[in-house]
């Protein structure tokens, strides 16, 4: 417990229970199995920070190449795989991850609850995230690392312009990185809507959970379009499956929808949780309520919807018709006005309250002068006429690094400097902090505000050199001394922060007078968070209860200690915060290091076209995964029933509807995304690929298609019927029932196989054929699954680990059974029937 | 009462999301709509505005605003009348639905003024 503490005698025995189910194991072994979220939200956020500094350097080659005209410093050929590097590591694995690393460790902490809803998860995404931002960075040392810019347009990216191993780095390690961002979007979309603490209503929610509860949904809707397109170009580049090349039907152009139909939500996914910061840390430094709660609430939502309307701004020099320029040039001026009312709101807030120019909050205001600048270039860019005058130029450059580096690098460091002392106890320097911030925010000014100008001269971005009659030899000198003055900041900001914990002042209690309820707890946190969890009747809890967290410790809240010794969260209703069931969940374990390790072997062997091995990686990972899966519910190992069972609230593998069933409902979410974007490029190529051939006759056998989904369709409403009688505590006849279930699952796959089989498709011939190709593997692979995971319930329910007392499994697998049933009719209709009908052709 | 007459009450939190999810329905419809309209059956270039195109667009985006007005109209009025966390999600989901009419409307002025194919 922290010496800020003052521990009584049952404090501490609190402490010790608590301790003893919740602590993080001793040695290497144990260290590697930790799935606490404290622990791996600062491990995702130390990564991170080592990527922001490879980063960092790379951005420092650039501009040290382009300090002077036709400088050799730099080759051609290393310059464009540099810069590539430098987008993709700054976006993929510094800014994305890191934020998700701040959410993980502070979301429980700030809604009241012990951990996250799926602890192991989120260490099954640290992992992605490591091992595929290792292979992706390994590229560069390698000297293989990709070039075609960190948007990978094709067919700069295809084979026949790339053809080393650089795109397949990207593709593959970006992909593997992505699982990470989705397990987290996941989990914390459930973990905020179901686990809150009592009383936390939405309405008393704190902003920052909104704002992250609006991140982790865009992850879930927004990167699955990426995903898709990762894995067709990778299929195209591995196997000839022509989807993005002409001559085979297919379209570079279906590569930048895809790209962007993630890469502009993405922009709002980074800029959204450092907005949460500032709603945080502004009402706190000005001593007074947000002004306009929902006013905020509302601009979060409208961001996250409107900002999936925009990604063809990005393309406005691709050759479309004017009146779909105008649709999102409109849309992308909409946007500001989201942004705008947060504007506004922070400006009001600063304006009715006293606000204390501290460290964290003079980043706060460099982050408000060069948002609002970045915003302002971005309306003038959302205008066709002058979005093609300065398109590729580095006027884009200059405003997406007032963009980026505005709006999320400078509160993400206010955030650093707000929640240090939460973190290590101790007081981070006023004066490094001060020296830091002048220096970055001077220094980024003369690099990026000079780089307008430098675009606006006409320099092209991505050029290594220039010939100094150009006479962009000043701006360029200019940017280059504003970058290393930007990076001696951030230097000063790095020794504050290695320092600080030795050096720094003890931390009091609550040190910025906040009123959020992570600075009720000890500095730093117990693994276990609150020894009892609050009771939240209001959006202040501590400016209401300033001593709450001493009567917290006391074992004074809800759910005192661990006697059961159980890891349990507070399960509540999504809209009220209302308690309805005990959440149990699993411990620490080398699961998932195991599973995200075989990944990595499918990552490394599909790199170095070894494809028996990533079989037989994928296969370990999927056996690892349903072992994970297995210690669930009734286990011995997660909560056994017997006869002492908490009735109210039950523990929620005794009810119908546990986080469980929320985590898959979400990840089906995204499963959606990446359906629907798979859909949506199939009509692409069927109606604007130049040279799309479509056969005269389908090859899909309709007969096959429709035994097929008559198999699937019997199943799907068997299991429906099954989880209605169990939940009414009906389970005569449980095994039998499911294991038909699963027999109907068999038969649906073994039909499709055949259909795929009669079908006879040349994928490398036409990008018809290969759409066709991937469409019906997506099907199988969702089919043997729902097949599967039906036997293996009716293998658990034989063994008693499914049944009336335990009736939580069966509805988590419906759900699945339902997904497919949908997924697999839309498909037949728009792949076998609706060419029947149409005729085909474009 | 049934699930989706629970879901579509305006104190439910679906109304937080159900403006800008019929915004975004309709921004898919204007888009795909147009380039589907514009491979399959384009107009003469000559004929301007006045194009079944740029009709059936209209009408599409005046239905929208038709309905995004409505429920923006209900929120209101059971926002009023409530209390606690029912008023806040009636408010602010009637904030979020004129904002969403406000944006059909926005977007969907080049209609009035632009060809759809050129």
């Amino acid at each position: 417990m922290s010496e800020t503490m003052r521990p009584t005698p049952e404090a501490e025995r609190l402490h010790r229970e608590l301790e003893a189910v919740w602590g993080n194991p001793p040695g290497w072994r144990g260290r590697l199995s930790v799935v606490n979220h404290s622990t791996l939200g600062l491990r995702f956020m130390a990564t991170g920070l080592v990527f922001f500094l490879l980063g960092g350097v790379l951005a420092m080659l650039i501009r040290t190449q382009l300090a002077l005209p036709d400088q050799a410093f730099m080759s051609p050929e290393i310059y464009a795989q540099v810069t590539t590097m430098h987008g993709t590591v700054m976006m993929f694995l510094f800014a994305i991850p890191m934020l998700e690393g701040l959410a993980i460790y502070l979301i429980p902490k700030m809604i009241g609850t012990r951990d996250l809803v799926c602890p192991r998860l989120t260490a099954f995404g640290y992992w992605c995230y490591l091992f595929g931002g290792i292979i992706l960075f390994s590229s560069l040392l390698l000297e293989m690392a990709p070039d075609s810019g960190w948007f990978m347009y094709t067919p700069l990216s295809s084979s026949e312009f790339a053809p080393g191993p650089g795109s397949d780095f990207w593709l593959l390690g970006i992909t593997f990185v992505e699982i990470s961002a989705l397990a987290a979007g996941v989990e914390i979309t459930v973990s905020i809507l179901r686990t809150r603490a009592p009383g936390m209503a939405l309405h008393r929610m704190p902003l920052f959970a909104w704002y992250i509860l609006a991140m982790a949904l865009m992850i879930v809707v927004g990167f699955p379009p990426l995903i898709l397109g990762s894995v067709l170009l990778e299929l195209e580049r591995a196997a000839g499956m022509p989807f993005f090349t002409v001559a085979g039907g297919g379209d570079p152009i279906l590569w930048q929808h895809l790209f962007w139909l993630f890469g502009h939500p993405e922009v709002y996914i980074i800029f959204l949780p450092a907005a949460g910061i500032v709603s945080t840390l502004i009402p706190v430094f000005a001593g007074r309520p947000i002004v306009g709660y929902g006013w905020v609430v509302a601009a979060i939502v409208i961001t996250g919807f409107i900002s999936f309307g925009l990604w063809v701004h990005h393309m406005f020099a691709v050759g479309i018709p004017q009146l779909a320029q105008a649709f999102f040039s409109a849309a992308s001026m909409l946007v500001a006005v989201p942004t705008a009312i947060q504007v506004f709101v922070w400006l009001a807030t600063l304006w009715l309250g006293k606000p204390r120019m501290t460290v964290p909050m003079l980043w706060v205001t460099g982050f408000l002068v060069i948002f609002v600048c970045g915003g302002l270039t971005g309306v003038m860019l959302a205008l066709v006429p002058f979005n093609w005058q300065v398109h590729d130029t580095h006027f884009v450059v200059a405003h997406l690094h007032y963009v980026l580096v505005g709006g999320m690098f400078f509160p993400l460091v206010a955030g650093a400097y707000y929640w240090l002392p939460l973190v290590t106890g101790r007081m981070p320097s006023e004066r490094l902090g001060r020296l830091g911030f002048w220096l970055t925010f001077l220094g980024f000014n003369l690099t990026f505000l000079i780089m307008h100008w430098t675009g606006l001269l006409g320099m092209p971005r991505r050029v290594y050199t220039y010939d100094s009659a150009m006479g962009w030899d000043l701006v360029n000198l200019i940017s280059s001394l504003g970058g290393f003055m930007m990076a001696a900041g951030i230097a000063a900001v790095l020794v504050d922060l290695v320092l600080h914990g030795r050096y720094g002042r003890t931390a009091p209690r609550n040190p910025w007078g906040a009123d959020t309820l992570e600075w009720s707890l000890s500095m730093p946190p117990a693994s276990y968070n609150f020894a009892s969890l609050p009771r939240v009747e209001s959006r202040h809890p501590l400016w209401e209860t300033p001593t709450l967290g001493d009567a917290i410790a006391r074992g004074e809240g809800v759910r005192p200690g661990a006697a059961h010794g159980r890891r349990e969260l507070l399960g509540g209703e999504a809209l009220t915060g209302r308690v309805r069931e005990l959440i149990h969940l699993p411990g620490n374990s080398l699961l998932p290091l195991y599973a995200a390790l075989c990944l990595a072997v499918v990552c490394v062997s599909l790199l170095i076209r070894l494809y028996p091995l990533s079989l037989l990686g994928l296969a370990g990972a999927g056996v690892l995964l349903l072992r994970w899966s297995w210690e669930n519910g009734g286990h011995r190992r997660a909560a056994p029933l017997g006869h002492d069972e908490p009735e109210d609230p039950p523990l929620h593998s005794r009810t119908a509807d546990g986080p469980g069933r929320w985590t898959m409902e979400v990840a089906l979410l995204a499963d959606g995304a990446f359906f629907l974007a798979l859909l949506f490029g199939w009509f692409y190529l069927w109606t604007v690929s130049p040279q799309w051939q479509m056969p005269a006759r389908s090859p899909l056998s309709l007969l096959l298609l429709l035994a097929s989904g008559a198999a699937l369709t019997l199943g799907a409403l068997w299991l429906e019927r099954r989880v209605a009688a169990l939940i009414r505590g009906r389970e005569a006849g449980l095994v039998l029932a499911l294991g038909g279930i699963a027999a109907l699952g068999g038969l649906h796959v073994a039909l499709l196989v055949v259909v795929l089989l009669d079908a006879g498709l040349a994928p490398t011939a036409t990008a018809h054929d290969a759409t066709l190709l991937v469409g019906l593997a997506y099907l199988l692979g969702h089919g043997g699954l729902a097949a599967l995971l039906a036997a293996l319930q009716a293998w658990r329910a034989g063994l008693g680990l499914v049944g009336a007392r335990l009736p939580f499994e069966p509805g988590v697998v419906a759900l699945l059974w339902r997904y497919q049933l949908g997924a697999y009719w839309i498909l037949v209709a728009a792949m076998a029937l609706l060419p029947r009908l149409t005729g085909g052709g474009p | 009462m049934n699930p989706l007459r629970r879901w579509l009450a305006p104190s439910h939190p679906a109304q937080l999301l159900l403006g800008l999810t019929l915004w975004s329905l309709w921004f898919v419809a204007l888009y795909g709509g147009l380039s589907v309209a514009c491979e399959l059956a384009p107009p003469a270039p000559g004929q301007g505005v006045l194009t079944a195109i740029n009709g059936a667009l209209a009408l599409l985006t005046l239905a929208t605003l038709g309905l995004l007005g409505w429920l923006a109209w209900r929120g209101l009025r059971a926002g009023r009348g409530g209390v606690g966390g029912s008023r806040f999600i009636a408010l602010t989901g009637a904030g979020l639905h004129l904002f969403s009419a406000a944006g059909v409307a926005f977007v969907g002025l080049p209609i009035l003024a632009l060809p759809p194919c050129l």
